[in-house]
Parts: structure tokens; C-alpha cells; sequence
């Protein structure tokens, strides 16, 4: 026990001594951010597995690190990061990178690095309103930590009315660390009332020694909003990622999410939804693939609060080697949200006899005028369907990744970004070349 | 073409063809019928390399090369084909991605260049127009919510693009209409070559009046108990099945 109290005190310390450093330090409602993060932190300590929210996903190899805060540094070498046009927001290390970013002057809606937004009154007026509000930190202490340490991100405020046509890239690299390091995003997206914006966050890691991505990411949509979120997870097989997202969806507002992750050697995601308005919408879509000896956890909770909300969540997840997957979703249907409307399957393929999956659905229903339904499935390679490519040429690995392909593609063809789409294509084709070759 | 000696094949110990002889030379067309579970959509998938089946033979030799030794994609790279009497469906997976995977498979293997996806585009329609294929079929995941006509004629689109020298049709007959059955027939005749070789297993005589054998032969209890010409199908027709399986028993 005491040694656990040593290592959260190391984080502690790093706060001490950076706070200065941090953005937002002239605004003393964040350092009281900041601090109650810190303090939640502390209290709770590192989630073990004797908590059902972290059953089957341990830990102890993040404690175990004492990562240092990440540094700002320039880097080296050019970077392949997705060829679309449009705004993007470039952060190294989790802090932010003009010389990798674009984002021009003339936009009709504000996307700012936080340190920046924090700088300018008005912005830090409707940072205060919404930052921390849809996050609790007394629950989830990477959340808190996060909450205590972050060093910059995106801030994206869209106008009422305004509908941005290109999405908005977010890219977090995590590189040239040399020591474990973690880093710290944290993005806030508020969507106007009946705006509509398509926001893709993308986390990269070149790291070959461990570190550590804590990401928080809370998305507002005002009435009547259209937020199309994507997140795509491609850290280093030595990164560590963990990340909370938090959506809060007033009347008729909807949002869009996929969230796919093919790197990192553990990777936990939380995406909570609010649907806290007469009429929102949310649609969950997930895509993992994973392998070796790594794991990924995606939890997700929808909160129905309000009547005549729907929700559609699909997760689907491609294991193999002795990889681990967990699914846990959670549906509530509060008191007062008739008419709800909810439907969740997760669908898993096991490439292998000791790749495992825990896929939960967790239903909390209490309203009686409401449609639930759920389903899981697990499965194996259709050794007919592998035949029959077979028989028409078609070798193994290509077999393969035709049937892997099918499987995503019920997600990877929902994705309304055509560059995203066939780079997520790719991606699982590699991801499939990649294990298939050592079999072969 | 292709030379069966003594071929035998079981799955978990259980026997289900015993001593098999056949030679199909190039331009011949081989009728293989028989009851229900005689063996006949075994025989077709142990030519095409289905792995779950254990075999054993004399010889099996392709062009004289030992089948045994191959597996299924290299089967169908050398060209054997094998249309499915149930074609899996493939959700996800476009037809046209698929037909285009498994043509440039082939190709390659002949020292062929790769068609790029126009090309292919403009040669699968053409192709796919005279099995009535449309190009929303084309475009459809690969057999799934295909009807069973459907998914037949989208076997013999496959035929006519990869252009085997060994064609096996499994069924490719069975639960169709008519005007289907032509459509199909039709399919299987403008395949027929003086270099290419046709197996069509079938339960019903009805295909063979479209399409017609050099020899017809009657697999019964996991054996051929008998081959002739075609107007062994025409008896077959009027006499049924059971006078012949009553000689596989007691033989």
C-alpha cells in the first residue's frame, strides 16, 4: 500500500514543481481544477482489478512506471499524419506544435490550442462553463490525474448555426522520449446549437521504450447539434493509452462516434454519453484489433435522462495471439426517459485459440415505456467461407484479410470521411498482414 | 486432364467415396449423378482440396500433377474451378472486390499483368450481362441476400472470368426455374472448349437436356456403380435411382 502512495506522490510532485509551467495558471478557477484533480487522485489511488470497472484490465504496469511529464520537443524528420485539407491541431508530446499545425486565420468558428483559448477571456469564459463539468474526478483517477496535469489540446467552439464543412484534425504524437514519459491532452469540443462539425482525433506513438498517453476529451452539443466524432488509436506497442471522453447532448442534438484502435499495448478507453435532451441521438461505433500479448478495454455508458432518446452502439473487435479484448457497455434509462430507444451488440472475431474477449452488456433500466435490446456474439475464421476464397486462387493471408475486412467493414464503411475511411482500410489490412505472417 | 485411381475419401473415420476411377480428357463433359448423400458434392469438394475430408488415392493427377500436393488455391491457380452448391455468403465483402481478387490471383499465377479496377469494372459487366447479373448485384456484398438463383448464376459468372481447364459443378442446377436454368446452361455451354474439361454433378436429368455429356456416371453408396453415355440419364430419369442403389449394396 504504502509504495502505492509513493508513486501517485511522484505525480504529486511533478505537479508541484510544473504547475507554474501548466496553461491557465492566472486563472484560479483551474488551479482549483487542478488541485481537486490532484486531491481526487490521491484519494482513490490507481484502479486495481477488484473494481468492476477494471476487472479485466490491470494496471499495475502503468503504477509500476514512474513517468515523467513529457517535454515539448520539436521533431525530427518529416510526418506522414493523413493527407486530408483542412484545420488541423498538432500536438508532440502533449503539448502543442504550431509548426505542425494548421489552422487558418479565417475560420467562422474557433479552433485554438487550450493554452491559447485559456488566454483569451471570452474563450476562457466558456472554457470554465464546460471544462471538468461532464468529467468527474472523484471516480476515475486518470481522469483526475489527467485533470491535474494536462498541458494542452484543442479547443474547438462552433458558432450557433455554423455548419463546418472539412473535419477538424486532431493529431497527438507521442515521440523521441528516451524515458518513460506520459503525456497529457485534453480537448474540448462545444458544438453551437444546431451547428454541425466532424472532429477526428487521431494519437500516434513512435515510442520503442513504455509511455504513457492520459487523454480526456468532453464534447457539448448544444440543441439540435451535429457532432460526427472520430478517434483513432494508433499508439506504439510500448504506449500506454487511456482515454475518457465525455459527451453531453441537449434536446434533438446528435453525435456520431467511432472509435477504432489498432496500437498501444494497453489501451483503455471510456466514452461516456449524456443524452440530456428530448430527442438526442447518439450512435457508438467501436473497431479494435489487437494481438501479441496487448489489450484493449472500451467501456462505454449511455445515459438515456431524457424522453424519446435513441441510442445505437455496435462494437467489433478482431483478437489474436494472446491478446485480451473487453467490452463493457452500459445502458441507464433514468426515471423519466420514456420512449427510449436503445440498441447495443458487440460482435468479436477470434483469430486464435487463446486471444480472449470479455464483452458485458449492463443494462439499468428504470422506466417501464422503453425498447432495450442488446446482443453479443464471438466468433471464429469460417473455415467454409476460407475454403471458398481458396478455391477461387485466393491465399491464405489474403483470405484473411478479405474476411477480417468484411467483418470492420460493417464499421469502416459507416465512416462518412472518405480519406478516413481508406486510411482505416489500410490499417486493417496491415494490422492483418502483420499477424498473419508469423503463422504463414 | 484429369486421372482418378482408386480414390477413397472419409471424414472422422466415416467412409464416403470408396475406389473411384475416372479419367476426363480436355473437351469432354462428365455427368456425375446419384441420390442424395452418395457422395457427389464430396467428390466435388475433394477435387477442389477440401482439407476436412481425409484422401487417399492411386493416383490423382491434374495434367499430370499430383493434386494430393496441392493445396486448394493452388488447385484453382492451375485451373481447376469448383462452383459451390451452397456458395458462402461473405458479408462486408463486395462481389465485385472478390470476383476482381480471385481473377488477378489467377492471373498472376499465368504470368498475366494485374487488371486494375476499371479494367476489371467494364470486363465483369460484360461478362455478368449474359447471366443476367446486374451491376447492383455486382456491387452487393458477396452472396449475401443473394437468392438461390442468384447466387448459382454469380457461381457461373465466377467460371466464365477465371476460365478453368477443369470446370466442377456442384448442383449448379438444383432450386432453379426454368428460364434460371437456361440462363445457367447457357453459362456452362459457352465454357465448353475442345481444351477444357466439364464435370456437373447433378441429382436431376433436367440440366443434362440443355447441357449435354460425353458419359454420365452414377455414384451410389460412395462408389461409381455404373457409366454409359448419355442416354444413361434418360433411364435414370424413368427408372430412378433405386434399382442402381440396390446394385451398390449388393455388389
Amino acid at each position: 500500500m504504502s509504495t502505492v502512495v509513493i508513486e501517485q506522490n511522484a505525480y504529486a510532485a511533478q505537479f508541484a514543481a510544473m504547475r507554474g509551467r501548466l496553461p491557465g495558471t492566472h486563472l484560479p478557477w483551474l488551479e482549483r481544477l487542478r488541485q481537486k484533480g490532484m486531491d481526487d487522485f490521491l484519494a482513490l489511488g490507481f484502479p486495481t482489478t477488484k473494481l468492476e470497472n477494471w476487472k479485466y484490465t490491470n494496471v499495475a504496469p502503468i503504477r509500476r512506471i514512474a513517468f515523467e511529464l513529457a517535454l515539448d520537443r520539436p521533431l525530427t524528420g518529416t510526418l506522414e499524419i493523413g493527407s486530408s485539407a483542412g484545420p488541423r491541431l498538432v500536438c508532440v508530446n502533449g503539448w502543442f506544435s504550431p509548426t505542425l499545425s494548421s489552422m487558418d486565420s479565417g475560420l467562422n468558428f474557433h479552433l485554438l490550442n487550450m493554452g491559447q483559448a485559456l488566454q483569451d477571456p471570452e474563450r476562457a469564459g466558456v472554457i470554465e462553463k464546460h471544462l471538468g463539468r461532464y468529467t468527474s474526478t472523484s471516480d476515475h483517477a486518470f481522469a483526475a490525474w489527467n485533470t491535474t496535469l494536462f498541458t494542452d489540446g484543442a479547443y474547438i467552439e462552433i458558432p450557433r448555426g455554423i455548419a463546418v464543412e472539412q473535419p477538424i484534425q486532431l493529431t497527438f504524437i507521442s515521440a523521441d522520449h528516451g524515458k518513460p514519459r506520459a503525456c497529457y491532452p485534453r480537448n474540448l469540443i462545444v458544438a453551437g446549437e444546431g451547428s454541425q462539425v466532424t472532429v477526428v482525433e487521431s494519437f500516434l506513438g513512435f515510442d520503442e521504450s513504455p509511455y504513457l498517453t492520459n487523454t480526456v476529451t468532453e464534447i457539448v452539443a448544444r440543441p439540435g447539434a451535429v457532432v460526427d466524432y472520430y478517434k483513432i488509436e494508433c499508439e506504439s506497442p510500448e504506449g500506454f493509452h487511456v482515454a475518457v471522453i465525455n459527451a453531453h447532448l441537449d434536446r434533438d442534438a446528435s453525435l456520431t462516434s467511432h472509435s477504432m484502435s489498432f496500437g498501444g499495448g494497453l489501451v483503455r478507453n471510456d466514452l461516456n454519453v449524456a443524452l440530456d435532451g428530448e430527442g438526442s441521438h447518439c450512435t457508438l461505433n467501436g473497431l479494435f484489433a489487437v494481438d501479441g500479448r496487448r489489450l484493449v478495454d472500451n467501456h462505454t455508458r449511455i445515459d438515456h435522462m431524457r424522453p424519446h432518446a435513441s441510442s445505437r452502439e455496435l462494437y467489433k473487435g478482431v483478437l489474436d495471439g494472446n491478446a485480451a479484448g473487453v467490452f463493457n457497455g452500459a445502458i441507464v434509462v433514468h426515471e423519466n426517459a420514456q420512449k427510449t430507444d436503445a440498441v447495443q451488440y458487440s460482435k468479436n472475431l477470434l483469430l486464435s485459440r487463446e486471444a480472449q474477449i470479455n464483452t458485458k452488456p449492463q443494462l439499468e433500466i428504470r422506466n417501464n415505456d422503453v425498447r432495450c435490446f442488446h446482443g453479443a456474439t464471438i466468433g471464429q475464421m469460417d473455415a467454409d467461407a476460407i475454403f471458398y476464397l481458396k478455391s477461387r486462387g485466393i491465399d491464405e493471408l489474403e483470405a484473411s484479410r478479405i474476411l477480417v475486412r468484411g467483418f470492420g467493414g460493417e464499421i469502416i464503411d459507416g465512416i462518412r470521411v472518405p480519406a478516413l475511411r481508406e486510411q482505416l482500410e489500410r490499417l486493417l489490412d496491415g494490422w492483418v498482414g502483420s499477424v498473419a505472417e508469423p503463422r504463414a | 486432364m484429369l486421372r482418378i485411381r482408386n480414390l477413397s475419401a472419409s471424414i472422422d473415420g466415416k467412409p464416403i467415396l470408396r475406389r473411384i476411377d475416372l479419367d476426363v480428357r480436355a473437351g469432354e463433359v462428365h455427368a456425375i449423378m446419384g441420390p442424395n448423400g452418395s457422395g457427389k458434392s464430396t467428390f466435388a469438394q475433394v477435387l477442389a482440396g477440401r482439407d476436412i475430408y481425409k484422401v487417399a488415392a492411386d493416383e490423382l493427377t491434374f495434367n499430370g500433377r499430383d493434386l494430393l500436393q496441392m493445396p486448394p488455391e493452388i488447385r484453382a491457380r492451375e485451373g481447376i474451378f469448383l462452383a459451390f452448391q451452397y456458395p458462402i455468403e461473405i458479408p462486408g465483402v463486395s462481389n465485385l472486390y472478390f470476383l476482381r481478387a480471385a481473377v488477378n490471383a489467377v492471373r498472376a499465377h499465368r504470368g498475366l499483368p494485374e487488371l486494375d479496377a476499371v479494367d476489371f469494372m467494364s470486363y465483369a459487366r460484360q461478362q455478368a450481362k449474359a447471366l443476367s447479373i446486374d451491376d447492383a448485384m455486382l456491387k452487393r456484398s458477396l452472396n449475401e441476400g443473394f437468392s438461390g438463383g442468384e447466387k448459382k448464376r454469380n457461381e457461373i459468372l465466377q467460371m466464365t472470368l477465371l476460365e478453368p481447364r477443369l470446370a466442377i459443378l456442384d448442383e449448379s442446377d438444383s432450386g432453379l426455374d426454368i428460364d434460371a436454368l437456361k440462363i445457367v446452361a447457357d453459362g456452362i455451354n459457352a465454357m465448353r472448349s475442345p481444351d477444357r474439361g466439364i464435370i456437373a454433378v447433378t441429382h436431376y436429368q433436367r440440366l443434362l437436356n440443355y447441357v449435354v455429356p460425353d458419359q454420365v456416371h452414377v455414384l451410389a453408396g460412395g462408389r461409381i456403380v455404373r457409366s454409359g453415355g448419355k442416354e444413361l440419364a434418360m433411364e435414370l430419369e424413368e427408372k430412378g435411382y433405386g434399382w442402381l442403389e440396390q446394385e451398390a449394396v449388393t455388389s
